[in-house]
């Protein structure tokens, strides 16, 4: 089926799924006048209550810093509350795209090709494939499965995982029958990470399909859901991408299910809230989303910014700039507000979370450099500015309070004075700001309290309270943490420290101690000194700051505290409605992970080399191995070179070569073939203890190698041919 | 498929040499996902036979190294036989074979017919030809050209004039502010 032509938004007027204009203008003009009044408030009540001793250079630092921080308050404030204002409000939202789909919808097939696009890099192997498996069962149940195409782009460069992720394929496909249904593609070189293998996906097959719909490796949706989504696309061809909301789902640590709870609370509001004032011109956060090809490939490339790494070099959040580009192509970026059917899963621990934020940092510090391009939509330029501010308001609010320990350090400043005037605008500043911090998570609450929105039992809806309160308390303890850490990114951003392309942890782990006391020993040693020079200044003043230095000294145990999987749902604390009832599409994927997990395991340290082993010892993944290797040419390395390593694989095992030495001979056609026999037919004492052992275990532990990756019981064996 | 016979005396080699050729090549045709232990029993026996010739033509290789390559050689006739009207490299046509048989269900469908090339299923064999045939999309290939970004600080301010200049009565207000705060400071100034 080939795409038709896509009306082009050079069209008089909006195109449907463009929100109409003065619907816009109205939106934001309320929005950003309820948020400037906020924050001249906020800037005025400082400005009298700093100005009583005259000015100096300290508190116009002071007040430099706070502009932009309460502006970024005002603005979460007042999202939040539109949001509970719109989630209240009896009539439907004009601009509500599920309004665009009729009755007679239900059913109808589909008259468009979707590719689901999964770009992996080392990521679980299991974990991926049996997500894609629930979304493509639970598309199969939709009916419309035949429209919808599913591709693995793995950019791996571990060679245990990228044997895993074909053989999970093999398998994947043979169970469900899905060969030509669903693909796996690896690259050789990952050439501008993501959005390369985004890019790569695009230029070979992007024209065969009208949409995409963008998953992460541990994304999850459900296939009413991707259905709905492709025909929202086709009734409003002004949409060029649309993204839901993903709900994190699946966590184990407090930390993760704190994360999930307060997102499932407080999430739809925001949602709601965000929805409101960048309606046409959204962001994309780079997965469960649905993109409209031709004009994603026609308009969205992305080129290299000027300067090197960190700020400057290949663009790390593509997402936002691909939004902005589809935008400045006249193309709609649209929330579709949804609670059901799209999941993510979040970072296990604080540190992991602070090592996915390092990247998130240097990716919208880069942003900079297009605050400034031609041709944006306005909103699209704020965007950019929003996702800079995220970050660079840890070290606003560092300075903030260094600002503030050096006012109250300085005889007759502000802080101290008591004149009357001076004293009220003050305390309105605290008061003001404690509302704007809390009152939306308080409005949030007791609309979920008389509405049940999230949980109709009275019991439940209590229990949320009683969480809510423990989650505000546990974010406020972690937040000055976090900007702690935050500043440190920002600095070593600009002093030109890149980060690492490395793969995220999405599981629990366990407790790493010693990694966890090197990590935050030092925020501890920042608070025992803070706490002194507080101490001294005056204890007014210790009792000021206490909050934030008391969050510094514990941050050891709070670290341990939240990677710990007693998460407090004995107690019924931090539940969520996929928790509780978990959708189709989750809880047959959780099954399947737990069958996997309960297998037999092998030694560690064949487990640690499974795949390797595999494409060396099993003739059928090594056949498949060869088979995806062989129209390659490899002419690079010589004979010779590929010989000798090939030695020292077999007498001296995986652990002897280096990780580009094991590269070499992998993507070595004619190695992988006489590897495989060369290994069979070594006599004992030619063979590394580890093969010895792999030929003896690998028949024992399972009469079929797959169990290792993917589950076995209840999932019907199809021996469907490979199509024409 | 002949019937077993359990007749093996090599004439060069030791014991414990065959008998780790044996070993190995047990587990190999295991991994073959081969449950049948009869046809196992078989195929092992023929190979080593096969294999005790060799040996005794060239002992300075160990039996298990001769077991292996005539289980190897065996694999590839008989695959040739199977493949024979398409076009494979060597290559090819052991790796892509091998995936074939597992493909088509033949360790569970057809285990008795593993390596025999006298009385090979038509319906064996054509499952395995259409488990190699090729699979995927086809590629359309479409260009996907990033396009400069223009990120200069003074477009920005050619963005602004330029709108400005679409609203004349906006530009001359300022350039009216403009002129009086310049006289109103120069009024400060002389006063």
């Amino acid at each position: 089926m080939s795409p038709p032509a896509v009306p082009t938004a050079s069209h008089h007027g909006p195109l449907p799924g463009m929100p109409p204009r003065n619907v816009a203008r109205m939106r934001r003009a309320t929005f950003f006048v309820l948020v400037l009044l906020g924050t001249i408030l906020g800037t005025w009540l400082l400005a009298v209550f700093l100005s009583g001793n005259g000015w100096r250079w300290s508190e116009i630092g002071l007040m430099l810093v706070f502009v932009p921080l309460f502006y970024q308050l005002n603005a979460g404030f007042w999202t939040a509350l539109i949001g509970v204002w719109l989630q209240n409000r009896p009539m439907d939202d004009p601009i509500d795209l599920w309004s665009t789909l009729t009755p007679e919808d239900d059913g109808a097939p589909l008259t468009a090709n979707i590719a689901i696009i999964i770009p992996v890099y080392n990521e679980d192997v299991t974990r991926v494939w049996e997500g894609l498996r629930s979304c493509y069962l639970s598309l199969e149940k939709t009916g419309q499965l035949q429209h919808f195409d599913f591709f693995v782009l793995s950019d791996s460069d571990d060679t245990n995982r990228w044997i895993e992720e074909e053989v999970a394929w093999l398998e994947l496909c043979r169970q469900l029958g899905a060969f030509g249904r669903i693909f796996y593609r690896k690259r050789r070189k990952p050439i501008n990470r993501k959005s390369g293998n985004v890019s790569d996906f695009c230029r070979r097959w992007g024209k065969r399909f009208r949409y995409m719909i963008v998953f992460d490796a541990d994304s999850l949706m459900s296939g009413a859901l991707m259905v709905a989504m492709t025909r929202i696309m086709e009734k409003n061809p002004g949409l060029g991408i649309l993204q839901t909301f993903p709900k994190q789902i699946a966590s184990e640590t407090l930390l993760g299910r704190l994360m999930q709870f307060a997102q499932a609370l407080y999430g739809p509001a925001f949602m709601a809230g965000i929805n409101y004032w960048q309606g046409g011109e959204s962001n994309f956060w780079g997965h469960n989303a649905i993109i409209r090809l031709e004009p994603f490939i026609q308009h969205c490339a992305l080129p290299p910014l000027p300067a090197t790494v960190p700020f400057g070099g290949h663009i790390l959040s593509h997402d936002f700039v691909e939004a902005a580009l589809m935008r400045k192509a006249g193309y709609a970026v649209r929330l579709l507000p949804s609670t059901r059917g799209s999941y993510e899963e979040g970072p296990p621990s604080l540190i992991d979370m602070l090592k996915r934020d390092r990247r998130w940092c240097q990716g919208n510090m880069q942003h900079f450099w297009l605050l400034f391009a031609k041709g944006w939509h306005p909103m699209s330029r704020l965007n950019f500015a929003h996702g800079v501010l995220s970050y660079v308001s840890s070290p606003l609010w560092f300075f903030f309070l260094v600002f503030s320990t050096i006012l109250a350090a300085t005889p007759g400043s502000g802080i101290r004075d008591q004149r009357e005037q001076i004293a009220l605008a003050g305390q309105l500043l605290l008061w003001l700001t404690v509302i704007l911090i809390f009152l939306p998570k308080v409005v949030i609450l007791t609309d979920e309290m008389l509405t049940g929105r999230l949980f109709k039992p009275l019991r439940l809806r209590l229990l949320a309270f009683i969480s809510s309160m423990l989650d505000t308390f546990i974010f406020s303890l972690m937040a000055p943490v976090m900007m702690w850490f935050h500043s440190r990114f920002v600095m070593k951003i600009i002093l030109g420290q890149g980060v690492r392309w490395v793969n995220q942890r999405r599981k629990a782990g366990g407790v790493d101690w010693q990694e966890i006391i090197l990590t935050f020993g030092g925020v501890t040693l920042l608070g025992v000194i803070w706490s002194v020079i507080a101490f001294f200044i005056s204890h007014q003043f210790l009792l000021w700051i206490s909050p934030i230095l008391v969050s510094l000294l514990l941050a050891i145990p709070m670290a341990i505290l939240l990677s710990s999987t007693q998460s407090g749902r004995r107690f019924g604390l931090f539940l969520t409605p996929e928790e509780l009832e978990p959708p189709t599409v989750l809880g047959e994927m959780e099954n399947n992970l737990a069958e996997v997990k309960g297998r037999l395991q092998l030694p560690p340290e064949i487990e640690k080399s499974y795949g390797l082993m595999q494409v060396c010892l099993d003739p059928y993944v090594n056949g498949l191995h060869v088979s995806l290797l062989r129209r390659r040419r490899y002419t690079e390395l010589s004979r010779e070179y590929l010989d000798e390593i090939a030695r020292r694989f077999i007498k001296q095992g995986p652990q002897a070569l280096k990780p580009r030495e094991i590269n070499a001979i992998i993507n070595d056609t004619e190695t992988v073939i006489h590897l495989h026999y060369r290994l069979w037919s070594s006599a004992e004492n030619e063979l590394a203890p580890f093969w010895s052992l792999a030929i003896k275990q690998y028949n024992i532990a399972a009469t079929n190698p797959f169990t290792h990756l993917l589950a076995q019981k209840g999932h019907q064996m199809l021996e469907m041919p490979m199509e024409k | 498929m002949e019937a077993l016979n359990i007749q093996f005396a090599p004439g060069t080699g030791t014991e414990q040499e065959w008998n780790e050729a044996y070993a190995r090549l047990s587990d190999y045709f295991r991994s073959y996902r081969l449950h049948n232990r009869i046809r196992r029993t078989q195929l092992i026996l023929e190979t080593l036979r096969k294999a005790a010739d060799a040996h005794a033509k060239d002992p300075s290789r160990k039996p298990t190294d001769h077991a292996i390559e005539q289980a190897r050689l065996m694999l590839c006739h008989w695959l040739g036989r199977i493949y024979k009207d398409m076009q494979m490299t060597p290559a090819q046509l052991e790796a892509s074979g091998r995936l074939g048989f597992h493909l088509s269900g033949g360790p569970d469908k057809w285990p008795h017919f593993f390596l025999d090339e006298q009385n090979p299923p038509e319906e064996m064999a054509e499952a395995m030809r259409i488990a190699v045939r090729t699979s995927g999309p086809r590629m359309q290939v479409s260009k996907m050209t990033p396009r400069d970004i223009d990120l200069g600080l003074t477009n920005v301010a050619e963005d602004t004039f330029d709108r400005f200049g679409k609203y004349p009565y906006a530009r001359y207000a300022l350039l009216l502010l403009l002129v009086v705060l310049v006289l109103g400071y120069v009024y400060k100034l002389l006063k």
